[in-house]
């Protein structure tokens, strides 16, 4: 396993008098090790199989003809791989509509959560004032109410002000998800900067704000990159609201658009696919480059499940 | 907070303090400060979610169509719902889908955890492939699902057929008996990453003397596990499991896009049923705010117990 593990089975051995004992004990560890090791090797090819086949599938079928897709000619592996099914999205569908109201959204959003989020995660970790551990309450609590709860009656309130089937109003919305989680993540990377420092800021001339700005952004550099990762990709992936909210192509973001695709035609799977693969390409990107950073967020606040 | 403890601004203090001096002071003050940086914020959530929670609960005594302003009906839209047997029949599919869902998410999540945390070749990058369809959009894999359960041409069928395994080919998601075993695999499929994220990190932040010291003990490999492992992650595992049963409770997309409830509500999930009633066709908002508002109760339990588990740890 480890070098510590040999060594502590060195000085184990090295007792006198428990020598027989310990290795039959070291025997008998070896190999249930060694079947544990190769039961994990099994499991891990069971799973990277489950995970790697729909991978498969979505990938081959954006690259197939329409008769290989449907049909007694349908195949599992693409004979005449073809982009066909991409060029058919651009020129056929509105993709590019979707594809700009998605980064429009999602960027505005975490724009505006970004700032609205240091502000209250500072205020919260740092400045002391009453009521500040119920406010904390609160964040987290509203974080946790999810959006099936509430797209009722934010659709009606959204209708009233007249923000259905617009941007704006989609970028406002994905704000009372957004905020409450940023500011929860932050508050506890803000709490982590030593507090020597920023005092040293207040003794030299700094004010509260200069302090947050010059002293405490910088130094929780990483956080606000795993926060910018975590709203854009919820603003990204978001459904529910994206699907209430819209009605026309002019203000649908990727998901409720590929979603309403489906409804339209029977054989449109291949460019269906197509969009598909493009459309989860910034998320999964962004993941890959970030993992360790979202891995260390996720155990910190909690995600998506 | 304890380890935080805020610090005081050094504001000059002097007998002879100019009107800007006293404005500055004011505002630079920790409280105002503190109230005046959270205040967009707290209009954030005032707007987008207390209120529209409370509208959702006005909304539950009403006969209310969009755009229409509401009509009180009492207890109505509760006794119709409760009358009803696609309600009834939500409530228990929602109950199991969330608790098959969640359980064999966390069984799988816990082994790819396991497994990956033993040493291997190339390790990071099995990982890393692992937990894609954690980042990929919901609906996208949704989409791919639905493709891949076709009846016709999908690829299930399709190798089913070549195996000469099946003559017929089989309508995953329009068969009552196999339509909610459909849409939990890919619940499944997309959310196991969560867990194996989750429970990796927890299994690498347990110190390696402690396995050392149970072997030195004599404790076999499962006493290990039993005595060592499984204690320590538990604190993961009730924060991993209420998480994911509020939001695999509440999620729409995967049932909308695979099924929209059908068929004949066998796969019919609170969200869906509320989505539903409210939009599609009869527009009885009200209707859909109470299906909603039923569950409410149980995940306000599962909120208030994760906001005081996480709240603690994150002062620890």
């Amino acid at each position: 396993m480890t070098p510590s593990m040999t060594t502590s089975r060195r000085a184990l051995q090295a007792i006198p008098g428990k020598w027989g004992k310990s290795t039959k004990l070291t025997l008998s560890m070896t190999t249930s090790r060694r079947a544990i090791k190769g039961l994990g090797n099994v499991v891990l090819v069971l799973m990277l199989l489950w995970t790697a086949i729909p991978f498969y599938w979505m990938i081959a079928t954006s690259l197939k003809h329409d008769k290989e897709i449907y049909g007694y000619e349908a195949t599992l592996i693409p004979q005449q791989p073809t982009w066909d099914n991409y060029a058919t999205v651009f020129r056929e569908t509105p993709y590019l509509l979707y594809l700009r109201n998605s980064v429009v959204v999602a960027v505005g959003s975490t724009v505006l959560s970004m700032i609205i989020a240091c502000l209250g995660a500072y205020a919260i970790a740092r400045l002391n004032f009453p009521g500040r551990a119920f406010l904390a309450r609160g964040l987290v609590f509203t974080y946790l109410v999810p959006t099936s709860l509430l797209f009722i009656p934010m659709f009606a309130m959204m209708s009233a002000l007249r923000l259905t089937d617009s941007l704006h109003g989609l970028t406002i919305a994905y704000l009372g998800f957004d905020v409450p989680f940023c500011t929860w993540l932050l508050m506890g990377y803000f709490k982590s900067v030593p507090v020597e420092l920023e005092e040293a800021a207040l003794v030299d001339g700094c004010n509260r704000v200069t302090a947050l700005v010059r002293v405490v952004l910088p130094l929780a550099l990483p956080a606000l990159v795993v926060v910018t990762f975590f709203s854009f990709t919820h603003a990204w992936n978001e459904f529910l609201y994206a699907h209430v909210f819209t009605s026309t192509n002019s203000a649908r973001t990727l998901t409720t658009g590929l979603a309403n695709f489906m409804s339209q035609d029977v054989f449109f799977w291949g460019p269906l696919m197509a969009s598909t693969i493009m459309s989860a390409l910034p998320p999964v990107l962004m993941f890959l480059v970030l993992q360790r950073w979202v891995v260390q967020g996720l155990t910190l606040g909690g995600v998506k499940g | 907070m304890a380890t935080s403890a805020p610090v005081s601004i050094p504001i000059p203090s002097g007998p002879a303090l100019s009107w800007q001096d006293r404005i500055q002071r004011f505002l630079l003050r920790d409280s105002t400060l503190g109230y005046l940086f959270l205040l967009p914020a707290l209009l954030v959530i005032l707007g987008l979610v207390a209120y529209p929670f409370v509208n959702a609960i006005v909304m539950t005594f009403q006969a209310k169509t969009a755009g229409a302003p509401g009509r009180f009906i009492g207890l109505g839209n509760y006794r119709e719902l409760l009358a009803s047997e696609q309600f009834l029949r939500t409530v228990f599919n929602t109950f199991v889908y969330t608790i098959v869902g969640v359980g064999v998410k966390f069984c799988l999540g816990l082994s790819m955890a396991l497994v990956l945390n033993q040493e291997r070749f190339c390790n990071n990058l099995f990982r890393s492939f692992l937990l894609i369809p954690w980042a990929i959009p919901t609906v996208m894999s949704a989409l791919n699902w639905r493709w891949i359960f076709d009846d016709a041409s999908g690829l299930i069928n399709n190798v089913l057929v070549r195996l000469n395994l099946i003559d017929e080919t089989i309508s995953w998601l329009s068969n009552p008996h196999l339509a909610m075993l459909s849409v939990l695999m890919v619940v499944v499929w997309q959310g196991t990453p969560f867990f194996t994220m989750s429970f990796l990190a927890g299994l690498q932040a347990i110190p390696k003397e402690l396995y050392e010291a149970a072997e030195i003990d004599g404790a076999s490999v499962l006493q290990q596990f039993f005595y060592v492992t499984l204690p320590r992650l538990r604190p993961i595992f009730i924060t991993a499991v209420m998480l994911s049963a509020i939001l695999t409770s509440a999620s729409i997309q995967f049932v909308y896009i695979l099924t929209n409830g059908g068929p004949s509500d066998r796969t019919m999930i609170f969200p869906v049923l509320s989505y539903n009633l409210a939009l599609g066709g009869a527009q009885r908002l009200g209707m859909g705010a109470t299906v909603s508002l039923f569950f409410f109760p149980v995940l306000v339990v599962f909120i208030i117990f994760l906001t005081r588990r996480m709240l603690r740890e994150k002062e620890e």
